[in-house]
């Protein structure tokens, strides 16, 4: 069952791009990666999907409800947290996520403390003496405290140590388990290869890519690296199946998908002083999806 | 109702400082009318030699100066400014407070309808222009009795207090109603007290050049004189109906705008 279903969903702020006939879908209890660099409309298809911005044309249901029609039904189930956190900053934290779980028909006291707890969050301070990494914090926690059933995350890291990072992921793996579908954005893939199952790549406003995780991941790509006794033709490894290639004197290094033979083949023919072939890190293979164009020397 | 709390709460530190200002505003016109009082009649025959587009300018109009009544009638449109000024910076701030403080990605996210959240501010709003309305009705009784010299004047403040809601009922719609169509959270407040301001000085201008007169229909301040009021027998039907027509037409605004437009996050 999909529990994100979004059918050429377009925003124009004006006449700037949003997004552009973005669609996907978010399976019950996955975690879903929503990767691409700062601009490219991630925001901006969450905030469509949460109904705080309308869609110029396009349409998105969650739980199987149109997204602007039923948002305060769909919201019940619903935990975000947004890129920038911003609260009442007169309010104490306490007095915050209790305000925010008055909103919900459950009791959230026990989940709150716990997740305080978990979180290391005092629930006494005033919002405006928080830091950024303890305001993220408290997004976290009020997040999480109704136990919804969708959890959209935007840039969800930015501003937290690496240990709360880690204790952050702890907790969304476990909501997971018990059954929560993780929608979450990044700019940072290498978090979003830790948790994803299944990620889209948005760029310029429009989605380029939807993959298994583990089909990236395993996506031929190798990432070569050689070192030559005496230079060779700059033009000499400029064949398809390479990209990001980058030649330094005598080391060269580049991205390779295609018959590794040929490509072995090919470097049998030069002279060669060492030689490494590792898995290529998704930074590496997303590269020239991120560059306009692909700089050559 | 949670909202409606919060809102009551975030308010409270504001509506006791305007309480306190009402309070000074009305115990300084007692301190200057006492003075007045003391000097009699020569007061007066001074005060009529000022020529009667400046009185119109600042209220005095045709006030007997010598009573309190009339003395308070000529405060009264500074009273009235302060209230509208309250009414409307509350209408603008409590709508686009949201957008402007980025909270509206926490508030707007929780499973409550944007008409939901606005009936819940306007009625918080309600609020605090009826405790405004009502301490500057206690203050005035209380602190006008001292100098009224047997003249009952209860029922004359009751009166202008009841005008007073409806002007600020209208300047709180029209704030609400600016923040719901503006895109520009931050600018909504100046724009709201830009328009009182416009609408305070065509008034003034109003009675000063009779030859305006056709414009009172335009601007609220004319809608409630205490001249009007307190000498010509109470409030006027087709103002009243006026007033009740810019509440709803600014009412159905709030709620019609805020509900279609992206929100600004």
């Amino acid at each position: 069952m999909n529990v994100i279903e979004m059918k050429n969903l377009s925003k124009y702020y004006g006449k700037s791009r949003g997004i552009i006939d973005v669609s996907f879908n978010v399976e019950e209890g996955e975690i879903f990666g929503f990767i691409g660099p700062n601009g490219a409309g991630k925001s901006t298809t969450i905030r469509t999907l949460l109904s705080l911005i309308y869609p110029t044309s396009g349409s998105a249901t969650i739980f199987g409800m149109d997204c602007i029609k039923s948002a305060p039904e769909i919201a019940k189930e619903i935990g975000y947290l947004p890129s920038e956190v911003f609260y009442y900053d007169k309010m104490k934290v306490l007095d915050l996520l209790k305000y925010s779980a008055s909103f919900y028909q459950k009791d959230c006291r026990k989940r709150i403390m716990e997740l305080a707890e978990i979180m290391d969050l005092d629930l006494k301070k005033r919002i405006d003496d928080l830091s950024f990494g303890n305001k993220k914090k408290v997004g976290i926690v009020q997040c999480l405290l109704h136990e919804p059933k969708l959890i959209i995350l935007d840039e969800p890291t930015s501003g937290l140590d690496p240990l709360m990072q880690q204790k952050f992921f702890e907790l969304l793996l476990e909501e997971n388990r018990k059954g929560a579908t993780i929608l979450l954005s990044s700019h940072v893939l290498s978090e979003v290869q830790r948790l994803c199952s299944r990620v889209a790549i948005i760029k310029e406003g429009k989605i380029i890519r939807l993959e298994k995780m583990s089909n990236l991941n395993e996506d031929s790509y190798k990432k070569f690296k050689l070192e030559l006794k005496e230079a060779i033709d700059k033009g000499y490894f400029t064949l398809s199946g390479i990209s990001n290639l980058e030649i330094k004197d005598k080391t060269i290094s580049f991205l390779f998908k295609g018959n590794l033979n040929m490509i072995l083949k090919k470097i049998s023919n030069v002279d060669i002083f060492n030689l490494w072939i590792e898995e290529p890190s998704l930074e590496e293979i997303f590269m020239h999806y991120y560059e306009k164009e692909v700089e050559r020397r | 109702m949670n909202i409606f709390f919060r809102e009551l709460k975030a308010h409270r530190r504001s509506l006791i400082l305007w309480s306190v200002a009402i309070l000074f505003m009305i115990a300084s016109a007692i301190g200057k009318y006492s003075a007045y009082a003391e000097s009699g009649q020569s007061m007066n025959e001074l005060l009529s030699q000022i020529p009667k587009s400046l009185k119109a300018v600042l209220g005095m109009g045709d006030f007997d100066l010598t009573k309190v009544s009339g003395f308070y009638g000529m405060f009264y449109l500074y009273i009235v400014l302060m209230a509208a000024i309250h009414a409307s910076m509350l209408g603008a701030n409590i709508i686009s407070k949201e957008e402007r403080d980025k909270t509206a990605e926490f508030l707007m996210v929780k499973p409550v309808s944007r008409s939901k959240i606005i009936t819940a501010k306007l009625l918080a709003s309600l609020f605090n222009i009826i405790v405004f309305n009502l301490v500057t009705l206690l203050l005035s009784i209380a602190l006008l009795e001292k100098y009224s010299n047997g003249e009952d004047i209860t029922g004359e403040i009751f009166l202008l207090m009841v005008a007073m809601f409806f002007l600020q009922l209208m300047f709180l719609t029209i704030g609400t109603g600016i923040a719901a169509v503006s895109k520009q959270p931050k600018a909504t407040a100046s724009v709201a007290m830009a328009l009182l301001l416009v609408s305070f000085i065509l008034s003034s201008a109003i009675n000063m050049y009779r030859d305006l007169k056709f414009l009172k229909y335009i601007t609220p301040f004319q809608y409630f004189e205490a001249e009007k009021l307190l000498n010509q027998g109470g409030i006027e039907p087709l103002f009243l109906f006026l007033s009740f027509g810019i509440i709803a037409v600014f009412v159905s605004v709030t709620y019609g705008f805020y509900k279609k437009r992206d929100l600004s996050v």
